[in-house]
């Protein structure tokens, strides 16, 4: 994508916008799609769109297009788990169970990716974001901590139980086949 | 962030290639929407535009705020103060805001509804509208449109006090009507102002 379109959309070019959405909504449909899950992601990219045109006059320049928007999107997304009622409480709580960690199962699963996206709908919204940010989207604590408020430690420990969570809850599908 | 960092490089904890995790991971492959977005994008872009090409600048609001107080004032003054002659000028020309029409009245002068319940009731919804917005306003703003819409007011006060001595006078109801009118279209433009500005 030609940075002046950037440029132009910045001054209200609606055309050259939808080329810088063309360009981006793929990545970001996909971080809507891992951290949200499929039924939202498409509302969610729209509205990260909508925000981002609202927005683009504070785009700096300072970091990539790319880097600033996918900031911008984590923010829209993680804005609609507490506008949809996601207590504070609840999104960063500690006292939820941890699964008991099954010995890693080596298999010729076939369909990974799959269990994968059934395994993270059953985390906290806390653990799965901290998870996709960390884990899929390459977030360090720090920057996660900043997004979401809270200290490295805590997104540390979130990142422990949902790893946990997971290799239980994928190795379990992996031995039984289910 | 580093856009092209991914699992395994990050700074605490990183996966083992062989972890169950690092595998589902990779296979995580992305998919595409299962229609076209942009069109609900960019009609939510046109709205947008269309929102903003309404709302005034404060300056503008306040400049518009003060010119109203002034030719409110003048008016009154001009309507209340006692006939230069009798018989002159006794035509009405201008019908109250929101009476009906002539033919439904015979021709005569319907005074203004001082407690028109419609116009009480927009005037109520948007003041909660703007309590409930003002936050997102800056507050000294918020002084500045408070104090505008006070002085109207006032101005609206003065031409029903007026009016209780001369009920049937056209300029008066006139003037009393657009008072209103410009009250509702201020806070109108002002509600608008506010849930744009807070986006």
């Amino acid at each position: 994508m030609p940075v002046d379109d950037v440029v132009l959309a910045t001054q209200g070019d609606t055309a050259a916008f939808e080329r810088v959405y063309r360009a981006h909504m793929p990545r970001i449909f996909n971080l809507a799609r891992r951290m949200a899950g499929p039924d939202a992601a498409e509302e969610l990219t729209q509205d990260v769109f909508v925000r981002a045109w609202q927005k683009l006059a504070l785009f700096r320049g300072e970091s990539s297009f790319a880097t600033w928007l996918h900031r911008l999107a984590v923010n829209v997304i993680i804005e609609r788990f507490r506008t949809l009622g996601t207590a504070r409480e609840r999104f960063l709580s500690d006292s939820e169970a941890v699964l008991d960690v099954a010995p890693a199962v080596r298999t010729k699963h076939l369909d990974l990716s799959m269990d994968l996206q059934v395994a993270i709908a059953q985390l906290p919204e806390g653990a799965r974001t901290v998870f996709v940010l960390h884990d899929v989207e390459g977030y360090r604590h720090e920057e996660i901590g900043d997004i979401l408020g809270v200290s490295p430690g805590t997104s540390k420990s979130q990142l422990h139980r949902a790893r946990q969570t997971l290799r239980v809850l994928l190795n379990k599908k992996a031995v039984t086949g289910s | 962030m580093s856009e092209q960092r991914r699992f395994g490089e990050s700074d605490h904890e990183p996966l083992n290639q062989d972890d169950i995790l690092a595998q589902a991971i990779g296979q995580w492959r992305d998919e595409l929407p299962s229609r076209d977005l942009w069109p609900g994008v960019s009609a939510r872009l046109e709205a947008r535009k269309a929102q903003r090409q309404v709302a005034f600048t404060l300056p503008q609001l306040a400049m518009a705020a003060s010119l109203l107080i002034a030719v409110a004032s003048g008016l009154t003054w001009m309507v209340a103060r006692p006939p230069a002659a009798p018989g002159a000028g006794t035509q009405p020309v201008i019908q109250a805001y929101g009476a009906p029409e002539e033919a439904e009245t015979g021709g005569q002068i319907v005074p203004a509804n001082f407690a028109d319940a419609q116009f009480n009731a927009a005037v109520s919804d948007l003041e909660r509208i703007l309590r409930d917005e003002r936050g997102r306003l800056d507050p000294r703003t918020v002084l500045v449109i408070e104090r505008n819409l006070k002085a109207i007011d006032a101005a609206i006060q003065e031409a029903r006090m007026a009016l209780n001595n001369d009920p049937a006078n056209p300029y008066l109801n006139s003037h009393l009507a657009d008072a209103r009118r410009r009250k509702l279209d201020l806070l109108r433009t002002v509600t608008t102002l506010a849930s744009v500005g807070g986006d």
